[in-house]
């Protein structure tokens, strides 16, 4: 008998997964069709990462079956690529100083007797740069080069060289400024069209309706829910995710604003020109501007991170040093968008990683006072509510949602006059992103003057008492929230 | 009555923790397990084989052999979980220990030949420093460098002959003794104090095992990284200048080819007690028991009359063995993300 339903060519059957202490996934059946977009949504430790880790190869399954086009699903990474099916990690996972050409058949060079057949290469790799809609880029450029979208769409490209038929998107977006986002959105449409069938990750509620015919949620390991996109709203969906009534409330709220703490006059920087603004005490000011616009570059200019090539940045009216680590001692505090790579020792313990650089609370004369630093980690842990089994546990054990109010713990424990905060929510679930957001909330009552960026313009929006939009490095636009409108920011943002 | 608490908090839990480890689970999971057995076991081994090794002389022996290799190894520690290396400790040591000598020879007073020798590997060291932190040059290019300099400036200073006839001032730290016991021996354990003190109970440790894990987040918290950098191979250098005064002591004389092949010895012991070659991670208390067991090791294979060219592939080995423990729990701590 057959029917109009697309027979599935992934088949989850009753799969389940324990890591120790915890029930990854249980009994969870699920299929992926061709042609179709399946959006997998939950909350961090839902689950999401084990699926992708069980459908990778990656960890094999405690119990149940996984079906490729009927057969059992191969049980090594690189057999399961072989067999056509491909992940998009949220990082990249390409060689930046090797060509285009060179990462696109990076481990399947055509080749004959040893020597690679470069025109078979290059007509392979045109085709597949072709179907993500990246036709005219030049082979020979090295990958480093290109934007981060580009990137990430050549990531989809090698994927398709190797000729697969299911694609996996963690998190694609998350690094992706809003227009490039719906950049990727809309390659990934028209690879549905091409027959592909797509898992696809993401916390970006909006953009699981705009791309999925199915969604399907995961809560603590259990599939919770699994229906046409049709069926689900965003209220829906989040009640689904968290199990109990909760909109994703932003708890901005009026609060004194004090004299001006950040004076930044004509500041050059990489990524930045003659970018003037301020920032008063207690108040919360966002940067919104396109992927590339010189929202992080400003920040990190600002940090000590990169060459203060011209103009005038002052904290309190005095001249902020610039070297990054003299910048911290000045109260200037950065919380950076990739906390793993920069904000944290993952390989030391929680405590360590809130002490660092705020000796003076827990030192004397060069000597640490351990009970005083570990009873200071441990009202910092029990303020910011971080939740973790043992204090003495590796920072890099935690959920991303954890570290970061790990990070903001620490910034708060320098009790900073300024606090820069470069996409404190991403990769964060919706649960803790409310408490991240009290807490930015709570550190600008206490006197920080708070400059807030994000990839999602609206949680910009939501926190921020007025923004500044920036376009090409330069301040275009300046709004109070009473003027805050979505459709003026981004018209600010693209063109003037 | 209160017993229904623990109920409770059991039935709220959603993931609820699993019980605490075993005393004997906790021992066999401890990092430090496996190179304190491999101790035990060597030295059993050893006791077995040999009739002479059972011997509280012979482990004063032990003991003293080990101090030039354990006092910089003190100092590579820190530099090693900094993230960097230092091969030039060898050269250093040579290069101190002989312009100490002559200075001494050409009547500088031996107190002050000391002194000369310490300031001459501290100095060695905070060129190393420099060059890493501010320079930005790769830690084993510039202390490869550093080494071929060393060697070729002593040689060049010695003409290729050994110093001989040095006073007692000088001598003193690597040849007397206090009671029956070498001054070295208490130097030894001094040191590897003052270091695990150091390490554990400094802001400077602190900085280091930051900087040596995440420069860049160390850096964001506003840990002066390239002082703290320059610090590490500073104290590296200077602990060399301490190793050359040993070794002179002990021999009685500088010699041009004096430590050659130390660095091997040196980072052998500290990889192997468990200082990570990635950066952020290792001991003070780890590196003793690399010092002791590459000691025992060194000392049994000569009782047993082993040929001296096979200790040296030995060393090498086990440099080897403790590099892939090193990389193999790096990949198992990669992966546990759930």
């Amino acid at each position: 008998m057959r029917s109009d339903v697309p027979v599935p060519v992934v088949e989850f059957r009753g799969v389940s997964k324990s890591y120790p202490g915890i029930r990854a996934l249980h009994e969870v059946s699920l299929t992926l069709a061709p042609g179709t977009v399946t959006a997998l949504a939950g909350e961090n430790g839902a689950g999401k990462s084990t699926f992708i880790k069980l459908l990778s190869g990656a960890e094999a399954a405690d119990s149940g079956r996984i079906l490729l086009r009927g057969g059992d699903l191969p049980t090594t990474p690189g057999a399961v690529i072989d067999a056509g099916v491909s992940v998009i990690y949220q990082e990249l996972t390409d060689v930046p100083d090797m060509s285009l050409l060179d990462n696109l058949v990076l481990g399947r060079q055509p080749s004959r007797l040893g020597v690679v057949r470069r025109g078979a290469a290059k007509r392979a790799a045109r085709a597949a740069l072709d179907r993500v809609g990246l036709a005219d880029l030049p082979l020979d450029r090295p990958v480093r080069q290109l934007s981060l979208a580009q990137r990430q769409l050549t990531e989809i490209a090698r994927c398709l060289a190797r000729d697969a038929s299911v694609l996996v998107f963690d998190e694609p977006t998350s690094a992706l400024s809003e227009s490039d986002a719906q950049g990727l959105l809309d390659t990934i449409t028209a690879l549905r069209a091409q027959g592909m069938a797509i898992l696809y990750v993401s916390h970006h509620l909006d953009e699981l309706f705009e791309i999925a015919d199915t969604i399907a949620v995961l809560r603590d390991g259990e599939l919770v829910g699994v229906g046409p996109v049709g069926e689900w709203d965003e209220a829906k969906l989040v009640r689904a995710m968290l199990a109990k009534d909760m909109a994703h409330a932003y708890p901005w709220r009026d609060r004194p604003v004090g004299a001006e703490r950040l004076d930044v006059r004509e500041l050059d920087a990489p990524g930045v020109k003659r970018a003037t603004l301020q920032v008063k005490s207690g108040e919360i000011v966002g940067l919104v501007g396109l992927a590339g616009a010189g929202r992080t570059e400003l920040l990190k200019a600002l940090a000590g991170l990169s060459v203060r090539s011209r103009g005038n940045v002052e904290v309190d009216g005095h001249p902020l040093p610039a070297r990054a680590h003299d910048v911290v001692r000045h109260g200037v505090v950065y919380a950076p968008e990739d906390r793993k790579a920069e904000g944290l020792v993952l390989d030391a313990s929680v405590v360590d990683n809130l002490s660092y650089g705020v000796y003076r609370s827990f030192t004397r004369a060069g000597w640490l006072r351990r009970g005083r630093q570990e009873r200071l980690a441990r009202a910092a842990i029990a303020g910011f509510g971080v939740k973790t089994r043992d204090p003495r546990q590796p920072a890099g054990k935690l959920s991303g949602g954890n570290q970061q109010k790990i990070v903001l713990a620490r910034a708060a424990a320098h009790t900073p006059k300024v606090l820069l905060l470069d996409d404190p929510t991403r990769g964060v679930d919706v649960g803790a992103k409310a408490g991240i957001h009290e807490h930015v909330l709570t550190l600008a009552e206490s006197g920080a003057a708070v400059l807030l960026t994000s990839s999602d313009t609206d949680e910009v929006l939501a926190m921020a008492d007025r923004v500044y939009v920036l376009r090409a490095g330069r301040v275009v636009g300046e709004l109070r929230r009473a003027e805050f409108d979505r459709e003026r920011v981004l018209q600010l943002a693209a063109a003037g | 009555m209160v017993i229904t608490t623990s109920t409770e908090k059991t039935a709220e839990t959603r993931r609820p923790d699993p019980p605490p480890p075993s005393v004997l689970r906790r021992i066999a999971g401890h990092p430090r397990t496996p190179i304190i057995v491999a101790l035990v076991l060597v030295c059993v081994a050893m006791a077995l084989l040999s009739d002479s090794f059972l011997s509280s002389r012979n482990f004063t022996n032990i003991l003293t052999q080990s101090t030039v290799v354990g006092i910089a190894a003190v100092g590579a520690t820190l530099v090693i979980i900094t993230g960097g290396i230092d091969l030039s400790v060898g050269a250093g040591v040579a290069l101190a220990g002989m312009v100490a000598s002559q200075l001494v020879n050409g009547g500088l007073a031996g107190f002050l030949g000391v002194v000369a020798c310490l300031m001459i590997g501290a100095a060695i060291g905070a060129f190393n420093g420099i060059s890493v932190a501010w320079l930005r040059l790769a830690p084993f290019i510039v202390t490869l460098a550093v080494l071929g300099m060393g060697r070729g400036l002593t040689l060049q200073l010695s003409q290729g002959q050994s110093v001989y006839g040095l006073p007692s001032g000088l001598t003193w730290l690597g040849g007397a003794t206090i009671g029956a016991v070498p001054v070295p021996v208490f130097l030894l354990a001094a040191m590897f104090l003052i270091g695990h003190l150091v390490l554990s109970r400094t802001t400077l440790g602190h900085q280091i095992y930051a900087v040596g894990g995440n420069r860049q987040a160390a850096r964001l918290s506003g840990i002066p990284d390239k002082r703290v950098l320059f610090q590490a191979y500073l104290i590296a250098g200077a602990c060399a200048g301490l190793a050359a005064l040993v070794l002179v002591g002990r021999l009685g004389a500088a010699t041009p080819t004096a430590g050659t092949g130390l660095e091997l010895q040196v980072i052998a012991a500290v990889v192997i007690g468990g200082t990570s070659l990635f950066g952020g991670k290792g001991s003070m208390v780890g590196t003793l028991i690399g010092v002791l067991l590459i000691g025992v090791i060194n000392n049994g294979l000569t009782l047993l009359n082993v040929s001296p060219f096979w200790v040296q592939f030995i060393q090498g080995a086990l440099i080897l063995v403790a590099v892939l423990l090193d990389a193999f729990n790096q990949r198992r701590l990669s992966v546990t993300d759930a």
